[in-house]
C-alpha cells in the first residue's frame, strides 16, 4: 500500500499556542482513518490544510503524491469533502446546489446522486433554507460522495444525523472502502470511529498524541471491578496481582481496574469469601476521556 | 440585548444613513449660493424657477416654499428627498431586525438566553430610535452648518422641528415595518411587502398632494403627516399634532407588532401558506446553466440582476422624460446658465448627458458595492470554502466573478441605452447614437474599476471591504459633484473615478481616464488574485 495522505512536520501556528504543530502522519490507500480529538484540538485545521484552504506554517502534506498547497486543484479532483458546517445556500434547492457544485467539478453522475439521496431519504426538491440541520448534513454527504472520489475527507460527518442515517453513513463508508477508496474522517464520537475506522489518530492541543490501529485501541479496554468481601479484604495480594490497577478499599468493599485477563485478580482473591462481584466494561468514550485527561 | 451587538446588527444602516443624511443635507444647503448665485436678484430668479419646477415635481416632493433662500431650498430638495430615504430605511431595517435575524437563527439564540420576546422587540426598537435620532439630528446640525456656509443661517427651532418630524417618520416606518414583518415567513417576502406598503403610503400622499380635491383617505399616509411640517423654510410651520401623530403611529404599530411576535411561531409568519405536498426529488437539477462557468453565477443571482436592470431602465426613462422640464428650468434660471455654457451640443443633449450619466455611474457604482458585499459574505458564510473545495483554481473563481459582474453591468447599461433610444426622439432630444453607444460601453470599465478595488479589499480584509469601498465611492462621488462647484483643482477632481469616466455623450472619450480605469481594474483584480491565493480561506 502507498500513502494516500502523507503529512510531515505539518504545522499551522495561529499564535498563543493555538494551531497544529509538527504533525507526522501517513494514511494508506484504502484505509479508513479516524481523527479524534476534543473541540479545538486541531482536527479541522488539519483537514483545511489537506484541502489547501489554508497554508501551513511549516512542513508538507501530500495526497496521492500531490502537494496539498501547490497542487491543490489536482488534489481536489481526487477528494470528496464534507466541511464541519455547510454554508447557507439560501433559496437554492438541494438539486440546484448539487448541480452547481457538481458542475464546478465537471460531469455529474446523476445515478450516483439519486442513489445516495434515496439512501439518506433526502428530498433534493426543497430549498436549502427549509432544510433541518440533519438534512443539510445529508446534502453535504451527497456532495462529498457523489463523484466516487478516491479520498473522502469528512469533518464530523454524522453531526446532526439521526441514528438510522448514521447507520446508513457507516454502511456507505464501508462500501467505498471496499471499493478501494481512502477515508479520513474527524470526529469526537468514539463509537462512530470504532464502527467505521481501521486506524485512529488522537490529537490534543494541536499535537498528535497517539496513532494506533483499532485492535490496539481495543487493547486499551479495561474492566472496573467492585468486590464485596465477607471477612478480610486481601488488599495486598490484589495490589500485587498482574494487570490490576487503581486499587481502593472502603470497609469490606474493594474497587480496582483490570487490564487484560482476570487470572491475576482471581488468584489474589482465592481463599477469601466474596459476597458480591460486579465487573463493568467502560465505553471507549470513557477510556478516551481518561486518555485525554492524562 | 448588549448595545455592542445591537450596534453591530445596525452597522450598515448606521454608516449608510450617516453618510447620506449628513453629506446630503450639508451639500444641499452649503452649495446654495453656487447654484442660485450670490446676489439677491439671482436668488429670487432661482427661487421662482424652483417654484415652477416644484409644481411639475409635486408628485415627488412637496411644493417648494421660500426656495430663494438656502433654508427653503434645503427644506424642498434636502428634506423632501430625505423623507423617502429615511422611511425606506425604517421599513427595511425593521424587516431585517425581525426576519433576517430570525432567518439566520439569531432570534432563536437570543430567546434561548431567557430574554422575553417583548423585551427583545422593545430593545431593538428603542435602540433603533436612539440610533435614528442621532443621525437625524446630526443631519439637522449639518443643515445648520450648511446654511451658515451659504451665508443665510436657518432658524435653529425650525431645524429641530423638521428633524423631529423626520425622526417621527423614520420611527413610524420602523414600526410599520415591524408589523408587516410579522406576517411574512422570511426576510425577502417581508422586505417586498414592506416596500409595497411604503410605496402605497407614498403614492397616497402623492395623489393627495397632486389632486385638486383631496380625498381624506390620502391623509392616513405617514408621508402626509411628515409633510405637514416645513419648519426650515422661511415662513414655514412646524405641525406639532402631525408630528405627534407620527410617534403615535410608531408606538401603536410597535405594540401591535409585539403582540403578533408573542403569538406567532418563531421561524414562521402570522400568515402561513399551506405547503403543497410534492413527491420527493432525488436527482440533481438538469439546468445546464448551473454547470456552465459564469452562467451559473448569473442564474443564481438572476433576480438581483433583473431587478437592477429594471431599475436602471426605469431611471433612464425617468431622466429622458424629465429632460424637457429641466431644460426649461435651466433656461429660466440665469444663475444656472454658466453650467451649460461652453458644453457642445443642444441643451437637451447636454442635460441628458449630465443627468443620465451621473445617475448611471452612481447606480453602477452602488451595484458594484452590493456585489462586493456578496463576495465578502460568501467568504464569511463558508460558500467560498465550498466553492474552493471543488477543483477550480482561486484565480479562476475570481475571473468568474469579474466576468459575471461584467455581463450584468453590460446588460444593465445597454438595456437602459435601449430605453433612452426608444424615448428620446418622442421628447425631441437629439442623440448621437455612436456617442451613446460609447458612453454606455464605458460604464463597463467604470463598474470594473469599483469591482477591482472591491475584489482587492475582499481578498485582503473581507469584513472591512464593503465599508472601505463605500467610503471610497462616497468620497469619489462628492469630489466629482462638489469639485466644480467649489472650483477645486483639477488634480483633486481627477482623483474621482467618476471624473475619469468623463462626459462621453457630449465630449470625446477621456482616453487618459479610460486607461486609468482599466489600470485600476486590472491592478485591483490582479492584486486580489495574489491576495486570495496567499491567504487562508475559512480560517
Amino acid at each position: 500500500m502507498t500513502g494516500a495522505i502523507v503529512m510531515q512536520g505539518l504545522s499551522k501556528d495561529y499564535g498563543s499556542g493555538h494551531g497544529l504543530f509538527d504533525l507526522d502522519l501517513e494514511v494508506a490507500e484504502g484505509e479508513v482513518f479516524g481523527f479524534l480529538g476534543p473541540n479545538g484540538a486541531g482536527k479541522t485545521t488539519t483537514i483545511r490544510l489537506l484541502m489547501g484552504l489554508i497554508h501551513g506554517s511549516a512542513g508538507t502534506a501530500t495526497v496521492f503524491g500531490l502537494d496539498c498547497d501547490r497542487d491543490s486543484v489536482a488534489v481536489k479532483r481526487e477528494v470528496g469533502y464534507l466541511p464541519g458546517e455547510l454554508p447557507q445556500f439560501g433559496g437554492m434547492r438541494g438539486s440546484e446546489v448539487v448541480a452547481y457544485l457538481g458542475g464546478m467539478r465537471g460531469a455529474i453522475d446523476r445515478a450516483r446522486v439519486t442513489e445516495i439521496a434515496e439512501r439518506l431519504e433526502l428530498d433534493l426538491g426543497r430549498r436549502f433554507r427549509e432544510y433541518s440541520r440533519g438534512n443539510k448534513q445529508k446534502l453535504g454527504l451527497v456532495l462529498a460522495f457523489m463523484h466516487r472520489p478516491r479520498l473522502l475527507i469528512l469533518d464530523e460527518p454524522t453531526s446532526g444525523l439521526d441514528p438510522l442515517n448514521q447507520q446508513t453513513f457507516h454502511h456507505m463508508v464501508g462500501e467505498v472502502s471496499a471499493d478501494g477508496a481512502t477515508v479520513f474522517l474527524s470526529s469526537h464520537v468514539l463509537s462512530e470511529v470504532e464502527e467505521t475506522c481501521s486506524r485512529v489518530g488522537i490529537i490534543r492541543d494541536g499535537r498528535l498524541v497517539s496513532d494506533m490501529t483499532m485492535d490496539r485501541v481495543h487493547e486499551l479496554r479495561y474492566h472496573e471491578v467492585v468486590i464485596d468481601f465477607n471477612g478480610d479484604v486481601p488488599e495486598g495480594a490484589v495490589r500485587a496481582a498482574a494487570g490490576v490497577e487503581d486499587v481502593a478499599v472502603d470497609g469490606p468493599r474493594l474497587t480496582c481496574t483490570v487490564h487484560g485477563g482476570f487470572d491475576g485478580l482471581l488468584a489474589a482473591i482465592s481463599g477469601h469469601t466474596v459476597a458480591d462481584l460486579v465487573s463493568r466494561e467502560p465505553s471507549l468514550e470513557s477510556i478516551f476521556l481518561s486518555y485525554y485527561s492524562k | 440585548m448588549p448595545p455592542r451587538l445591537l450596534l453591530r446588527l445596525h452597522r450598515i444602516g448606521l454608516v449608510a444613513m450617516a453618510y447620506l443624511g449628513i453629506f446630503y443635507v450639508l451639500v444641499n444647503s452649503a452649495a446654495f449660493p453656487l447654484i442660485a448665485g450670490r446676489t439677491r436678484a439671482s436668488q429670487e430668479a432661482f427661487g421662482h424657477s424652483i417654484t415652477v419646477l416644484g409644481a411639475t415635481f409635486s408628485w415627488l416632493l412637496p411644493l417648494p416654499m421660500g426656495a430663494d433662500t438656502a433654508a427653503g431650498y434645503l427644506q424642498w430638495r434636502g428634506y423632501g428627498f430625505m423623507a423617502i430615504v429615511f422611511a425606506a430605511w425604517g421599513l427595511i431595517s425593521a424587516c431585517g431586525a425581525v426576519r433576517r435575524d430570525e432567518d439566520r437563527g439569531l432570534v432563536e439564540s437570543l430567546l434561548a438566553t431567557g430574554i422575553s420576546r417583548l423585551r427583545l422587540l422593545v430593545s431593538r426598537s428603542v435602540f433603533f430610535a436612539m440610533l435614528s435620532a442621532e443621525i437625524v439630528f446630526l443631519a439637522g446640525a449639518a443643515g445648520w452648518v450648511g446654511c451658515v456656509i451659504a451665508g443665510s443661517p436657518a432658524e435653529v427651532s425650525g431645524l429641530v422641528g423638521e428633524s423631529a418630524a423626520l425622526w417621527g417618520l423614520t420611527l413610524a416606518s420602523f414600526g410599520i415595518g415591524l408589523l408587516v414583518a410579522q406576517l411574512a415567513a422570511d426576510f425577502r417576502s417581508a422586505a417586498a411587502a414592506a416596500s409595497l406598503v411604503g410605496l402605497l403610503m407614498f403614492l397616497l400622499d402623492s395623489i393627495g398632494r397632486s389632486s385638486i380635491q383631496r380625498a381624506p383617505v390620502t391623509d392616513i399616509s405617514v408621508f402626509h403627516l411628515f409633510n405637514q411640517s416645513n419648519a426650515i423654510a422661511p415662513r414655514g410651520t412646524f405641525d406639532l399634532a402631525a408630528t405627534l401623530a407620527l410617534f403615535v403611529v410608531a408606538a401603536t404599530a410597535t405594540v401591535v407588532a409585539s403582540v403578533a411576535f408573542v403569538r406567532r411561531d418563531i421561524g414562521a409568519g402570522l400568515i402561513r401558506t399551506r405547503r403543497r405536498r410534492a413527491p420527493d426529488v432525488h436527482v440533481p437539477s438538469s439546468n445546464p446553466l448551473l454547470r456552465t462557468p459564469v452562467a451559473r453565477g448569473l442564474w443564481i443571482h438572476r433576480l438581483g440582476a433583473l431587478g437592477w436592470t429594471a431599475g436602471m431602465a426605469v431611471a433612464a426613462a425617468a431622466v429622458v422624460l424629465l429632460v424637457n422640464v429641466t431644460a426649461t428650468f435651466f433656461a429660466s434660471t440665469p444663475s444656472l446658465s454658466p453650467y451649460l455654457r461652453g458644453l457642445p451640443g443642444s441643451v437637451h443633449t447636454v442635460l441628458l448627458a449630465l443627468i443620465w450619466l451621473s445617475f448611471a455611474q452612481a447606480l453602477v457604482a452602488i451595484f458594484a458595492i452590493t456585489v462586493v458585499s456578496r463576495w465578502s459574505n460568501e467568504d464569511s458564510s463558508g460558500v467560498l470554502e465550498m466553492q474552493l473545495a471543488e477543483p477550480i483554481p482561486r484565480w479562476g473563481l475570481l475571473g468568474e466573478r469579474a466576468a459575471e459582474l461584467t455581463v450584468i453591468v453590460t446588460v444593465m447599461s445597454f438595456v437602459a441605452m435601449a430605453v433612452i433610444l426608444a424615448l428620446a426622439p418622442a421628447e425631441g432630444i437629439p442623440l448621437d447614437v455612436g456617442r451613446l453607444l460609447t458612453a454606455t460601453a464605458l460604464l463597463i470599465p467604470f463598474g470594473l474599476t469599483f469591482a477591482g478595488v472591491g475584489a482587492l479589499l475582499a481578498g485582503w480584509r473581507p469584513r472591512a471591504a464593503v465599508v472601505v469601498l463605500s467610503t471610497i465611492t462616497a468620497i469619489s462621488y462628492f469630489v466629482f459633484e462638489l469639485g466644480p462647484l467649489f472650483k477645486w483643482p483639477a488634480l483633486a477632481d481627477n482623483l474621482s473615478v467618476f471624473q475619469l469616466y468623463g462626459t462621453p455623450l457630449i465630449t470625446p472619450v477621456f482616453v487618459g481616464g479610460l486607461i486609468a480605469m482599466l489600470a485600476i481594474a486590472v491592478v485591483g483584480f490582479g492584486s486580489a488574485g495574489v491576495m486570495l491565493a496567499r491567504r487562508d480561506v475559512a480560517a
